[in-house]
């Protein structure tokens, strides 16, 4: 036991040292990143390798969502599976039967379940902890049964077949062509850029602020309520999106493709990668859609396995594999009341 | 046709609160959502079966397998949530650690006993009592009676007991109970195995009226209980019942207006009404707000 | 924002270089065993029938290997875990066809699954036989998409057949469980009802997967006034249905579909299935000998009795190999041609695939009689 603890610390401690020395570079090794994920269909990949890769963009999109409700605002939701189907099931409907655009589709799904999210975050409000947990638990089944025996509209236990692929312009993207990866790749940046502004913004500073002492932070003067439903409703725009594109890349949803499991698997997945912390989800989704791939020898094991991964890291490494305070220098964001407060007192200064 | 099926509903909510006396319990001590509690329910009516198997004899196997299950139920809290207890973990490290042990003995089961449906042994000769032109049989009065009296030795050991006592120290406050002398890790323990016995009953039980069981025979069933035991007000022990008799006869309702399919979303719809109206549950007290 | 620009500028043209390039595929060494593979799910809920179909399909493979194979080649099965989910089944179907030595499929369980992996194989010309999915649609997804499980309305018309002239009855009730093959084959038995001047649905109930207690729709139905329910689900349905419905009225008559017929149903459901009438099209106890040597084979290895479902397995992998064998080579286009136009004699019956991939089967009557399944003669014989 203790040789696990101390392993986990090293390995993390040696990827906070990286981080430290890798910082100054980080434009290069950024962009490094990038062209690697760009060239990988390059790489001669299958069609099977390439799509494990847009699962795990998908589930690091997914999982960047549930970041901002439990990973800033410490909002633990069991029931993110349900904005997921909200988002795949209006896009599917909006592409199928009024012959939308697939950006269109997916604009107006992100719109719609973000409404669903706020409808969720209003009377929740006043739940804290578990309460908010179970009521969003509840929310994912309640989904899943509106699936079921909304026959008109979602085609009950059927489930939407057919739902075509993006296409611009008249070209249809594919997995063969590899516009699928590209497309992913292209909302993943888009949600990691949005992720990355909103945790260095206004907003994602009092959400912290929220995490670390809602009490506190209220008396500082933050309407923690508003910001709470604002986390909530961003977080399902951004899994509506992934659901949205889950839906066009399989063309085939029902209602059992978006289980309990899946809201456990996003979870786990920040918590695996460290609640908070960006870099982490997309190491956490690589880690548990891989997982099951490079474990299929294992076969009847590797749910085991899974459980006991969930164990351990809760036991050894809770802030998750990503999640080590950061050493780099925090840069004080300036405010503009505080330059007016500045201003004001070299004002009074001079006058004196 | 109400009435039967108020009736029909009643008896599927005494299952729901067999089972929901167990979150109950394991959350009034802990304040710990403990997942694991459905699979640990499956598994009580595993270990029956598997004694039974070895030709224990149904009392023993029942008794033996009871034990077991409690058991688990130490180990898991030895094992798993003990070290995170001891690091003063958050809340959610013990929430995610439940659903991995969930995961480990569901599919541990399915490995050791296959995923199909097995016959459990009746337990009770089955008969038809008339009351009122609704049917109900002897077997849902037995679960009525037991999860009765269940409910009654429970509220006993921890209001009447030294050990209730100590039990409920170590909820108001774990550190200060532990600085009066008491055992407080031997109490959680303990918390645990009722927790687990609980569900092994509670098992043997409903296995035995619907004479079935399967490796996730504790999921759905699982859920609508916890969604039981929040209706009542998690921790409320008789909370727990009438939730579960609350939460059971609304599903009798709602098959008999709308149709059986809408059975299980009434759960979680009437879950989510109250906790927004009330959210300390019908019997809950305020101030219960950890994860 | 300077950076990001052209950090973005710089990825675009990397792309848009090296945007033609494509992979390359492997080829068929034209040597090594014939491959099929069989995906069903393994572990999770269903893990019992992907176990049993996948011994099913190891017994006919194993005949045929003991003759020497097909085209003088080994056959071999690759076995894959779909865990009964449309994510896993997708990637699965792309890891078999980036495969090439895979000539074929047999999978998937559930039709959701089986439709979400279908565009795939027929995309890439591999032939997916599924044994168990039972959407309308499923087969019409393409052209190498085939079906060897019966089509419910042909099922339907032996039921109608049973409840019409064997046991001269006039109310009936359906049951259905609420999954993507209980509704459709439940709206297809309401159609066949109301179709039918001599019989009058009172009552049609749908129920979910996860519960066992079925005591709110049984008193809807008993409220109705049903003389038969159709139970439309496996026996895992059916065998609690029965208890508790004859525990409430000990003279309803329970009819059940062949995806029923399995020994778990009398282990299940004991006393209360005696009297269960259903039609299938698989036989464990007949006399012919192709059965039994099936039979036999499977009972050795898996200790009970074969399903309805685990002999279509075994006779789809029969078909494609005699497919295979009367096409004299692999090729994937002839290979399909083939498969649709022979007729082929199996354990489930003389079996042929219509053109849309569906296969046509005939039924026999079954009741349960003291812990067995014995053939049904209608009620005058009994």
């Amino acid at each position: 036991m203790e040789k696990i603890r101390t392993g986990i610390n090293r390995l993390t401690e040696g990827f906070s040292y990286l981080e430290t020395n890798v910082y100054k570079y980080r434009i290069i090794l950024y962009a490094g990143g990038l062209s690697l994920s760009m060239l990988l269909p390059v790489f001669g990949f299958s069609q099977y390798m390439t799509r494990i890769f847009i699962m795990i963009g998908i589930y690091t999109m997914l999982a960047l969502g549930l970041n901002i409700l439990t990973g800033y605002t410490g909002l633990v939701s069991l029931g993110h599976g349900g904005f997921f189907a909200i988002g795949a099931y209006t896009t599917a409907i909006l592409m199928l039967r009024f012959q939308m655009n697939f950006l269109i589709a997916v604009m107006i799904a992100m719109v719609f379940t973000g409404i669903c999210g706020l409808l969720l975050g209003l009377p929740t409000l006043r739940l804290t902890g578990t309460y908010l947990s179970i009521v969003t638990l509840g929310f994912g089944e309640i989904v899943r049964m509106v699936i079921m025996n909304f026959d008109t509209v979602t085609n009950g236990t059927l489930g939407i077949r057919n739902i075509p692929r993006p296409s611009f312009f008249g070209f249809e993207l594919t997995l063969a062509n590899h516009g699928l990866f590209y497309l992913m790749l292209v909302l993943l940046i888009l949600v990691t850029y949005v992720c990355i502004g909103i945790q260095n913004s206004n907003m994602g500073r009092t959400l912290r602020a929220i995490k670390a002492d809602e009490l506190a932070a209220v008396m500082m003067g933050i309407r923690s309520s508003r910001y709470k439903v604002g986390a909530f409703v961003v977080s399902a725009v951004l899994t509506g999106l992934a659901g949205g594109y889950y839906a066009s890349l399989v063309s085939y949803i029902d209602h059992n493709s978006f289980t309990f499991d899946v809201s456990i698997m996003i979870l786990s997945i920040v918590i695996l990668g460290g609640m908070g912390t960006i870099r982490g989800m997309f190491l956490g989704a690589a880690i548990l859609v891989a997982f099951p791939e490079v474990a299929r020898p294992l076969m009847e094991w590797r749910f085991v396995v899974y459980g006991l991964v969930l164990i351990l890291m809760m036991r050894f490494k809770p802030q998750g594999l990503l999640g080590w305070r950061s050493r780099l220098p925090y840069k004080i964001p300036v405010l503009k009341r505080s330059q007016t407060y500045r201003e004001e007192k070299e004002a009074n200064r001079r006058g004196r | 046709m109400i009435l039967q099926q108020i009736f029909n509903g009643l008896s599927l909510g005494m299952a729901y609160a067999l089972i929901a006396v167990g979150y109950s319990l394991v959350f009034g001590i802990l304040r710990l959502v403990n997942f694991s509690h459905g699979a640990v329910y499956a598994f009580g009516a595993h270990a029956v079966i598997f004694f039974i198997g070895y030709h224990f004899g149904l009392i023993p196997a029942i008794l033996l397998g009871v034990l077991l299950t409690g058991a688990l139920g130490v180990l898991i809290d030895r094992v798993a949530l003990y070290p995170l207890r001891k690091k003063k973990s958050p809340g959610i490290s013990s929430l995610i650690t439940t659903i991995g042990i969930s995961y480990i003995i569901q599919n541990l089961l399915m490995m050791g006993f296959g995923s199909e449906k097995k016959p459990f042994p009746k337990l009770f000769d089955n008969r038809i009592v008339h009351i009122l032109g609704a049917r109900i049989s002897t077997m849902q009065i037995i679960m009525f009676v037991t999860s009765v009296i269940l409910l009654a030795i429970l509220t006993f050991l921890i209001k009447g007991t030294k050990i209730g006592l100590a039990m409920r120290a170590v909820e108001q406050n774990e550190k200060n109970a532990g600085l009066m002398g008491i055992n407080t890790n031997f109490i959680i323990a303990f918390t645990f195995f009722l927790g687990g016995i609980s569900a092994a009953i509670a098992s043997v039980l409903i296995s035995g009226y619907y004479e079935i069981l399967y490796p996730t025979m504790g999921f759905m069933v699982g859920l609508k209980a916890f969604a039981a035991a929040v209706l009542g007000g998690i921790g409320v022990l008789h909370g727990a019942i009438v939730g579960g008799l609350v939460i059971g006869v609304s599903e009798g309702l709602a098959a008999t207006w709308f149709g059986s399919q809408y059975r299980d979303s009434v759960a979680f719809i009437i879950l989510i009404i109250v906790l927004i109206v009330r959210p300390a549950g019908l019997f809950g007290r305020k101030g219960i707000e950890k994860v | 924002m300077r950076k990001i620009l052209s950090v973005l500028l710089i990825t675009v043209v990397i792309v848009s270089l090296l945007g033609g390039c494509s992979s390359s595929n492997k080829k068929d060494s034209g040597n090594g065993p014939i491959k099929i593979a069989v995906a069903f799910p393994m572990t999770g809920d269903n893990a019992e029938y992907g176990k049993s179909f996948l011994l099913a399909a190891q017994i006919k493979v194993d005949e045929w290997n003991a003759n020497g194979g097909v085209l003088g080649r080994n056959i071999e099965l690759v076995n894959y875990d779909d865990k009964n989910s449309g994510e896993e089944a997708a990637s699965i179907a792309q890891k078999i066809v980036s495969n090439p030595e895979i000539i074929g499929v047999l999978g998937h369980f559930s039709s959701g699954v089986s439709m979400v992996a279908a565009p795939t194989y027929e995309e890439n010309k591999v032939i997916e036989i599924s044994n168990t999915a039972s959407h309308p649609d499923y087969s019409s997804i393409g052209k190498y998409i085939f079906r060897n499980n019966s089509v419910i309305s042909s099922e339907f018309k032996v039921i109608e057949d049973i409840i019409t002239n064997d046991l001269s009855l006039t109310k009936v009730g359906i049951v259905a469980i609420k999954t993507d093959w209980g509704t459709t084959a439940g709206a297809i038995a309401a159609d066949m009802i109301k179709n039918n001047p001599g019989l009058e649905l009172v009552a049609q109930e749908e129920v979910l997967e996860g519960s066992d207690d079925y005591s709110l729709a049984i008193a809807k139905l008993q409220e109705a006034g049903a003389e038969v329910v159709i139970s439309v689900g496996m026996y895992s349905l059916i065998a609690p249905l029965a208890k508790q419905y004859k525990a409430v009225d000990p003279d309803i008559q329970v009819i059940g579909l062949s995806n029923a017929y399995a020994q778990q149903l009398i282990e299940l459901g004991g006393e209360a299935v005696e009297g269960i009438i259903f039609p299938v099209s698989f036989y464990a106890d007949s006399d012919e000998e192709a059965v039994k040597q099936f039979v036999t084979a499977y009972v050795e290895e898996f200790g009970s009795e074969p399903s309805a479902l685990a002999a279509q397995a075994y006779d789809s992998i029969g078909i494609l190999l005699e497919a295979v064998k009367q096409n004299g080579s692999l090729d994937k286009e002839t290979l399909r041609d083939t498969l649709n136009s022979i007729t082929y004699q199996g354990i489930t019956g003389e079996t042929k695939f219509d053109e849309i991939g569906d296969a046509t089967k005939e039924y026999t009557k079954l009741i349960v009689k003291d812990g067995k399944f014995v053939r049904y003669n209608g009620k005058a014989a009994q």
